[in-house]
C-alpha cells in the first residue's frame, strides 16, 4: 500500500520543501552573513549542498540514463557547470565542507564581537538559530530558493504540471509537446496562451534547452511522467540506452532486407521479422490507392521471398488464406498479428531478465520493416 | 506505434470514468487512487491550486465524489448593486476538459442583461474564446467581472434588463439589488 502510494507523493514534495526554503534565514542571521560577505544565496547552497552530498550522487546517477535521450553535445560535465550558478560557489563541493564550520565559527566570533550590548539570553537564541536554520534547510531536496517559481515558470498552462518535452510555439509560449498538439487538434490552431496563429501544430519539435533544463531542475517529477507514460505505451517504457542497439540494428536489418550471410540466428530473425513486414505491408497495400495493382505485385513478391526456412506457423497460416481474402479481411489480420506480435513483446520485456533482447528484437523489427519500405518504394519508383 | 497510440489514449478516459462511477457509491474520498485521466489529473491541480490561493470573494470546489462536478461561490462585488448577495453556480466539467469549455450554470437567481431565467451565462470565454490555458480561477474572476460590468451590447441573453441598463441606470441597480436582497442573502 504504502509502496504504490509513493511515487504519487514524491512530486509534491519538492513544492512543500520549496516554500521552507524561504522561510529559512533569519534577517538578523542574514545580516551577520552580509558582514561576513556572503549573500543570501550563497548561504542558501552552501548549506544545501553541504547537506545534500549523497544525494546529489544517487542523483547523478539517475540522470545518466537520461544521458541518452539529450543531444551527444551535452555532455555531463558541461551540465554540471551549468547547475551551479556562476557567482556562488567558487570552491569545489568537498571543501565547502570545511568552510561552512569555519564560516560558523567566525561568525559567532563576529557576534561576540558586535553585539556586546545586546541582552545574554537575545545572544543564546542567535547561536542556537544557526543549527536549527541548516537542519530545515537540508530537508528541501530541490536546490534552489526559486524553486516555486521556476516550477511555476515550468509548468505548461494546459496540464498545470511540469512541461514534458516543452514544445514552443512561434510565439514564444511553451507547453508539453503533447498537450500542445491535441489543443491544436481540439481547439483550433491557436496558441493557448496568447491566440495566435500557430502555423502547424503537427510538427512540432521538442525545445531542446528547455527539457534539458526541466530534467535538471526536475528530475522526480519527470521520472514520474516518464513512469506514467510507460504504462500506457511501451515506447515510453524502454529507457534502456538506444545507441548500443542502433549499430546491432543497422547490421542485422542489411542482413534482414535479403542480403548475403544468412546465418541460424539472423534466419530465426528472420521468421519474427515477416510478421511485421506482413502486417505493415497488409496495411499499406489497403491504404495506397495510388499504385495498387503494382503495390500488390510487390506484396506477392516479398511473401515468396519471406517464405523461407524458419518462418513461424503463423506466417503460413497467413499465406495459405491469402488467397481467397479481401483486402479487408486482409488488414484486419495483419492488424490482429501486429497486436499479437506488440503483446508477445510485451510480455518478454516485463521478464527483467530477457528484456535487453527482447528489445534489441523489437528495435531490429521497426528497422527492417522501415528498411522494406524503402525497397518497395524504391521499386515502385521504377 | 499507431496502435499503441491509440489504444493509449482511450484506455486512460475509459478506465477513470469508470473509477468515478464505482466511487460514487458514496465514500467519503472522492480521490480515486487509480490512475487518473488527463482531465481528472487536470481538475485535481486546478483544486489544489484554488485551495492554495484562492481569488477574491470567490471559491469553487466538487460538488460530492465526482470530480467532474463542482459548485462555487461568488460574492458580489462591493459597489455594485449585487453587493452582499453570495451566489451559487454549478460548474460541470467536459470529460476533455480543458479542451473544452466547462459549463456554468447561476443557481442562485440574478438581475442581470447576460443571465437568463435558467441561470445560463453568456461570456466569451466559456464559448468560443476558450482556451485550455483557461483555468476556474479565471472564469470565476471573468463571471465576477460582469457583476461589475454587464455587457448589455453584446447578445444579451435578456434583452430587457440590458435596454433598460442602458437607458436607466438607476432603475436597473434598484431592482438588482431588489432581486439580491430577495434571493441572494
Amino acid at each position: 500500500m504504502v509502496s504504490v502510494d509513493e511515487p504519487k507523493r514524491s512530486p509534491k514534495n519538492p513544492v512543500a520543501n520549496g516554500q521552507n526554503v524561504d522561510g529559512v534565514f533569519s534577517p538578523r542571521f542574514k545580516s551577520m552573513a552580509a558582514l561576513a560577505g556572503w549573500d543570501e544565496e550563497a548561504l542558501l547552497l552552501a548549506s544545501l549542498v553541504v547537506e545534500d552530498t549523497p544525494e546529489r550522487e544517487t542523483k547523478n546517477k539517475k540522470r545518466s540514463d537520461l544521458l541518452f535521450k539529450t543531444p551527444p553535445s551535452n555532455s555531463r560535465r558541461k551540465r554540471r557547470a551549468q547547475r551551479k550558478s556562476p557567482i556562488s560557489i567558487p570552491v569545489a563541493v568537498l571543501d565547502l565542507d570545511e568552510e561552512e564550520t569555519t564560516r560558523k565559527g567566525t561568525e559567532n566570533e563576529k557576534k561576540n564581537s558586535e553585539m556586546k550590548n545586546v541582552v545574554n539570553d537575545e545572544k543564546k537564541k542567535g547561536a542556537n538559530e544557526s543549527p536549527e536554520q541548516n537542519s530545515s534547510g537540508s530537508c528541501s531536496s530541490s536546490g534552489l530558493p526559486c524553486m516555486d517559481k521556476l516550477r511555476e515558470e515550468l509548468s505548461c498552462a494546459i496540464c498545470l504540471e511540469i512541461c514534458f518535452e516543452p514544445s514552443t510555439t512561434p510565439c514564444g509560449h511553451s507547453f508539453c509537446k503533447k498537450c500542445l498538439r491535441s489543443a491544436a487538434d481540439k481547439c483550433g490552431k491557436k496558441c493557448p496562451k496568447c491566440r495566435q496563429l500557430i502555423s502547424n501544430g503537427r510538427s512540432c519539435t521538442v525545445n531542446t534547452v528547455l527539457w534539458n533544463t526541466i530534467q535538471l531542475l526536475f528530475p522526480h517529477e519527470v521520472e514520474a511522467r516518464k513512469a506514467a507514460g510507460a504504462l500506457n505505451s511501451r515506447e515510453a517504457g524502454c529507457k534502456v540506452p538506444e545507441t548500443a542497439f542502433y549499430n546491432n540494428l543497422r547490421n542485422e536489418s542489411t542482413r534482414a532486407s535479403g542480403v548475403s550471410s544468412r546465418d541460424t540466428s539472423s534466419r530465426r530473425r528472420r521468421g519474427t521479422v515477416s510478421h511485421v513486414e506482413n502486417a505493415a505491408l497488409a496495411i499499406r497495400s489497403q491504404r495506397g490507392d495510388e499504385d495498387q495493382s503494382q503495390g500488390r505485385g510487390v506484396y506477392n513478391n516479398v511473401r515468396m521471398r519471406s517464405s523461407q526456412p524458419g518462418v513461424s506457423s503463423r506466417d503460413t497460416r497467413v499465406r495459405a488464406r491469402r488467397g481467397m481474402l479481401s483486402q479487408d479481411e486482409d488488414a484486419a489480420l495483419a492488424l490482429r498479428l501486429q497486436r499479437e506480435e506488440f503483446m508477445d513483446a510485451f510480455r518478454e520485456t516485463s521478464e527483467q531478465s530477457s528484456s535487453s533482447i527482447s528489445l534489441a528484437r523489437a528495435n531490429l523489427r521497426a528497422m527492417a520493416s522501415r528498411a522494406i519500405n524503402l525497397r518497395i518504394r524504391g521499386r515502385t519508383n521504377m | 506505434m499507431m496502435i499503441s497510440g491509440g489504444i493509449g489514449g482511450k484506455q486512460p478516459s475509459a478506465s477513470s470514468s469508470k473509477a468515478l462511477t464505482a466511487s460514487g457509491g458514496g465514500t467519503s474520498s472522492w480521490a480515486p487512487t487509480t490512475s487518473l485521466s488527463a482531465s481528472g489529473k487536470r481538475i485535481q491541480r486546478e483544486m489544489s491550486e484554488l485551495n492554495m490561493d484562492p481569488p477574491p470573494d470567490c471559491s469553487a470546489g466538487p460538488k460530492g465524489d465526482n470530480l467532474y462536478h463542482w459548485v462555487a461561490t461568488i460574492i458580489g462585488p462591493q459597489g455594485t448593486p449585487y453587493e452582499g448577495g453570495i451566489y451559487f453556480l454549478d460548474i460541470t466539467f467536459p470529460s476533455d476538459y480543458p479542451f473544452k469549455p466547462p459549463k456554468v450554470v447561476f443557481k442562485t437567481r440574478i438581475y442581470h442583461c447576460n443571465v437568463d431565467t435558467a441561470g445560463n451565462l453568456i461570456i466569451e470565454i466559456l464559448n468560443d474564446s476558450w482556451s485550455p490555458a483557461l483555468t476556474i480561477t479565471k472564469v470565476l474572476l471573468a463571471i465576477r467581472s460582469i457583476f461589475t460590468n454587464p455587457n448589455p451590447s453584446d447578445k444579451p441573453l435578456i434583452p430587457g434588463i440590458a435596454r433598460l441598463y442602458l437607458a436607466d441606470r438607476e432603475k436597473h441597480d434598484e431592482l438588482a439589488a431588489e432581486w439580491t436582497r430577495r434571493f441572494a442573502k
